[in-house]
């Protein structure tokens, strides 16, 4: 196979999920459920993993994200459930017999063999005759660049050719579904932004549906068609990277997609209309549009601030907020200024401003908030209504 | 790893087949026998039950009460001696310098070759009465020393191989103090504390882990020499090396009191099960484990 | 400020260090000659005459025969030395490979399996190390005569096919847990049942913990003397360890440059292995002490 022949099976993929069977899913979870010694790690998760669609599954440490992706390989069975992988039922099938590739976080290369052995090793073990292991090897080994380096040892390797190796091993084997547990997380800052831009790049040439797992937003964004927010063994929200970071269902959503995260304020519900709600904070009362917002006078709630949407008030303009800068970080094109607020405790919130803003220690501010781009969650956490600015928009990129 | 338990018991089966077969069986099976009269010619139906009365005779038996001395005396004196060898070359050897892996060799070479009758045999050679020690001993005026004739030097000469044999002991010391973090010492140093002060104060203590170690297996080897004085001394003279496993191999199969012997070797696995016991369990009050060592693998 | 005040001081310390080397070498040599001189001697007089062994403490003979090899060879009895280093390669080679092999498969559902009881399992496998073996040997004696295995090698290899000698299994369990699992779960991805993961996977990369074991059996099975001295009768089914016995049985009085010389044959074979392998060694016998 040659990477024009890749490219062909990539056209192929798309043409079967314009004319072929377009309701069968690529990966389907029903309910599933994971219990290790008596302690529930998978609380009943359900999910739709569309044909060519690379979805992210992101949560901090701990939220069963690698242990979903351990469920859809088959290295781990779940208590209860059912995982369908294109259509057929694979919940208690043997990993090497679903149709699914991994690419592990620490590679996971056989010291013991070459590059060519441990791309070819899936296809020996299945018995392939050897000219057709070789072929494949080859045109796997031109697809990622590692031809040169086919008969050297994962020793002999940089971090990133390893990556490359391990990505080869599973593209040899033609899967329908690539898993990818944190690939990029054993690498430093610069090669992982590389390597994230060749996973990219990969994805858009094979077409191939993948499932990949980090505990990094930024490449849960900049990756994924759909991402799957993961916490404490439930799914929080799915969407587009767009729409998470726009309209996050729940503040647990809202903190964890964004950097700097998203700032809070604790507020009061004063009134509500059809177009706002009129909100009492210790400092002042905001009226913030929101449209379909249902909630009780009266309740406290959460407003939720992204960085950028806080700016610093003009001196003819009133401000919505009055404090004085604790901390200032200069990225040179950008500045973040932390900047605590009058007689309050609680975290100081964290405005991004421009690079070349002029401001000291201890200045006292004014803030305007940009309330037509301000969330607001409930008691329990769970979004109020949408912002105006964003309840018409949805992310172009989502695939069908 | 694999959730398949039964996969797992099949890799286990032989381990467990053979410790039933060829460990628990025959363990079982020597306190039954220390518990009769049986006689190594005979048929084991033709024994008889005796009750505790094998345990009794030892109480009676100027041979075994020599023996068990004997087998003491043994045990105290090279399980420390050689400890404190085997850990004072290591601090030695632990040095960044030209040629230290060809010490090392050399010091752990005997504690390989040493169990071997060849090594006994050379042994056996090097202190007869004009064997190489005596040589050495007159070339510098000396006269010679009838060494494996009198009963202190017998033992000498045996305690002599096993102390020949620190290597092993020392690899574990050297390995050991490799893994201390060379930062602690550097810490040390700022803070003023003098070599031997950081020896007592640092490399002791994390050393313990290996100390014990050590102690066990050397206690639990110690007690079952049988090569060197079998073949070095035969015992001699006067039972003067007679170390208990050497009277359970003759009372079976020169005396063929099976029975006997049984019981002898019963007396020998309480004695080992004792130091060991007590060993794990003072391990709490000196054993100083860096980190928590839980029980890690096979999710 | 010690150093401008007192340059004596400053000078004392920048030698310290070459003191301390000569200090340290000067006690290493000494030591290991002291270590290797018997070795040396018994090599030496292998290659000396008798009257020279009686005669001499130094280990370079100095007039060099082989009198002690060609006599020594053809032993006492009617066999000659090269039966008995024949026989001693029947016994442990059988013996290194069946240990190898049951103690890698159960090492490995030990380090990679839940198994109902396997914290017992281990326990009683832990045991087995510090067990002394003489409390086994008698009954051990009269099953494998009930067998009718005396005057055989089977006694002497046949347990060891059962992973009974639980401390080359923990050395392996030792070294699989320190592999990272996610390469035996490519290997799964890839196809494989355990035991090709086993076979294709786990032995390769644990191939140093291999040899290890396969070297202090080697050696241990080179210097065991009381089980062939139990088990076997016949003189021509002999191994090297009861010939030599034997030979000091017989010849002691006479001929000590024969018996040195087939001592220092008995100790080739393991003299040679050391000095090639000598880090599995030392991996070896430190992999349990300072890992575990």
């Amino acid at each position: 196979m040659t990477p024009v022949s890749l490219t062909q099976m990539g056209n192929q993929k798309q043409a079967e999920q314009k004319w072929g069977n377009v309701s069968i899913d690529s990966v389907r979870l029903t309910d599933v459920r994971k219990t290790f010694n008596g302690h529930e790690v998978i609380k009943g998760v359900s999910l739709e993993v569309k044909k060519g669609e690379l979805v992210v599954f992101v949560g901090p440490s701990g939220c069963g994200k690698s242990t979903l992706l351990r469920l859809i390989a088959g290295l781990e069975t779940p208590t209860s459930g059912q995982i369908d992988i294109s259509g057929r039922d694979v919940t208690y099938a043997h990993p090497s017999k679903r149709g699914v590739a991994m690419v592990f976080q620490s590679y996971a290369l056989y010291p013991h063999m070459t590059v060519f052995d441990n791309i070819a090793f899936a296809l020996k073990i299945q018995g392939l005759p050897k000219d057709e292991i070789t072929h494949k090897v080859n045109a796997a080994a031109e697809t990622l660049q590692l031809t040169h380096l086919l008969r050297r040892r994962p020793k002999a390797l940089s971090g990133g050719q390893r990556q490359r190796v391990a990505i080869g091993r599973a593209i040899v084997r033609e899967p329908d579904v690539f898993l990818f547990d944190e690939p990029l997380s054993n690498l430093d800052a610069a090669l992982r932004g590389q390597m994230r831009v060749e996973i990219a790049r990969l994805h858009t040439k094979l077409n191939a549906t993948s499932v990949y797992v980090t505990h990094d937003q930024v490449e849960a964004m900049t990756l994924a068609d759909k991402i799957v927010v993961l916490n404490a063994g439930r799914i929080e929200q799915v969407g587009s990277p767009l729409d998470l970071y726009r309209k996050p269902a729940n503040l647990f959503v809202a903190g964890f997609i964004g950097s700097p995260r998203m700032n809070t304020l604790k507020a009061r519900v004063r009134d509500v209309s059809a177009d706002a709600v009129k909100l009492d904070l210790p400092q002042t009362i905001l009226s913030v549009p929101r449209q379909s917002a249902e909630v009780p006078q009266g309740a406290s709630v959460t407003l939720g601030v992204r960085p950028e949407n806080l700016h610093l008030a003009t001196e003819d303009e009133d401000a919505h907020l009055n404090g004085y800068v604790i901390l200032i970080e200069r990225l040179g094109g950008e500045t973040f200024a932390y900047v605590a607020l009058k007689d309050q405790e609680g975290d100081p919130l964290i405005m991004k401003l421009d690079g070349e803003v002029s401001l000291h220690n201890h200045q006292a501010v004014g803030l305007k908030i940009d309330l037509n781009r301000a969330h607001l969650f409930s008691e329990d956490g769970q979004a109020i209504g949408v912002s105006p600015d964003f309840a018409h928009q949805t992310d172009g990129s989502v695939h069908v | 790893m694999y959730s398949n338990k039964w996969i797992g018991s099949l890799y286990v089966t032989p381990f467990v087949i053979g410790f039933l077969l060829f460990t628990a069986f025959p363990f079982v099976a020597s306190f039954l026998l220390s518990l009769t009269d049986a006689r190594l010619q005979d048929q084991l139906g033709a024994a008889n039950f005796v009750g505790l009365s094998n345990y009794s005779e030892m109480a009676a038996d100027s041979t075994f009460r020599q023996s068990l001395g004997v087998t003491f005396a043994y045990v105290f004196i090279t399980v420390p001696l050689k400890l404190a060898f085997a850990l004072f070359i290591a601090v030695v050897l632990n040095f960044k310098l030209k040629g230290i892996g060809l010490f090392r060799t050399a010091f752990y070479l005997p504690s390989i070759l040493g169990g071997s009758v060849a090594i006994a045999v050379v042994w056996r050679f090097v202190f007869a009465g004009d064997g190489l020690l005596n040589q050495a001993l007159s070339g510098i005026g000396i006269g010679s020393v009838n060494w494996l004739g009198e009963p202190t030097t017998a033992m000498f000469s045996i305690v002599l191989l096993r102390l020949w044999q620190f290597g092993s002991a020392m690899v574990v010391f050297l390995a050991g103090l490799k893994a201390i973090p060379e930062d602690l010492y550097e810490a040390a140093d700022l803070d003023g504390a003098s070599r031997l002060k950081q020896f007592f104060l640092i490399t002791l203590p994390l050393l313990t882990p290996v100390l014990f170690f050590n102690f066990i297996m050397q206690i639990v080897q110690a007690f079952q020499e049988f090569n060197g004085p079998y073949i070095i001394t035969a015992g001699g003279p006067l039972k003067s090396s007679y170390l208990l496993p050497l009277m359970i191999y003759e009372e079976a199969f020169k005396y063929f009191n099976l029975g006997y012997s049984s019981a002898l070797s019963w007396v020998l696995f309480i004695i080992i099960a004792l130091f060991t016991a007590v060993a794990f369990w003072s391990q709490k009050h000196w054993v100083f484990y860096a980190q928590d060592r839980d029980d890690k693998g096979g999710h | 400020m010690a150093s401008s005040l007192n340059p004596v001081d400053h000078g004392w310390r920048k030698h310290l260090p070459l003191v301390n080397a000569f200090v340290r070498y000067g006690l290493l040599i000494l030591v290991g000659f002291l270590m290797i001189y018997p070795l040396l001697w018994m090599i030496g007089g292998a290659f000396k005459n008798n009257a020279e062994i009686f005669s001499s403490v130094g280990f370079i003979p100095k007039a060099p025969t082989t009198d002690g090899f060609i006599n020594g060879w053809k032993t006492s009895t009617e066999y000659s030395f090269a039966t008995y280093l024949l026989n001693t390669m029947k016994i442990v080679v059988p013996k290194v490979i069946v240990t190898v092999i049951s103690s890698v498969i159960v090492a490995y559902g030990f380090a990679r399996f839940a198994i109902p009881g396997r914290k017992w399992l281990f326990a009683l496998l832990m045991a087995t190390v510090l067990l002394p073996k003489s409390v086994l040997l008698i009954p051990q004696y009269l099953m494998f005569r009930e067998f009718g295995w005396l005057d055989t090698y089977l006694p002497l290899y046949a347990p060891q096919a059962f992973a009974t000698e639980g401390f080359f299994v923990f050395m392996i369990i030792q070294f699989m847990r320190s592999l990272p699992l996610d390469m035996e779960e490519a290997a799964v991805m890839d196809g494989c049942n355990s035991f090709q993961v086993l076979t294709l996977i786990v032995c390769p990369v644990i191939l140093p913990a291999i040899i290890s074991v396969a070297l202090f059996q080697f050696m241990w099975s080179m210097n065991d003397f009381l089980q062939p001295l139990i088990y076997l009768s016949s003189v021509e089914k002999y191994p090297v360890a009861l010939a030599l016995k034997m030979s000091i049985d017989v010849t002691e009085a006479t001929s000590w440059n024969e018996i040195l010389a087939m001592s220092t044959i008995a100790l080739a074979p393991s003299l040679i292995l050391f000095f090639v392998a000598q880090k599995y060694f030392v991996e070896g016998v430190t992999s349990g002490a300072v890992k575990g």
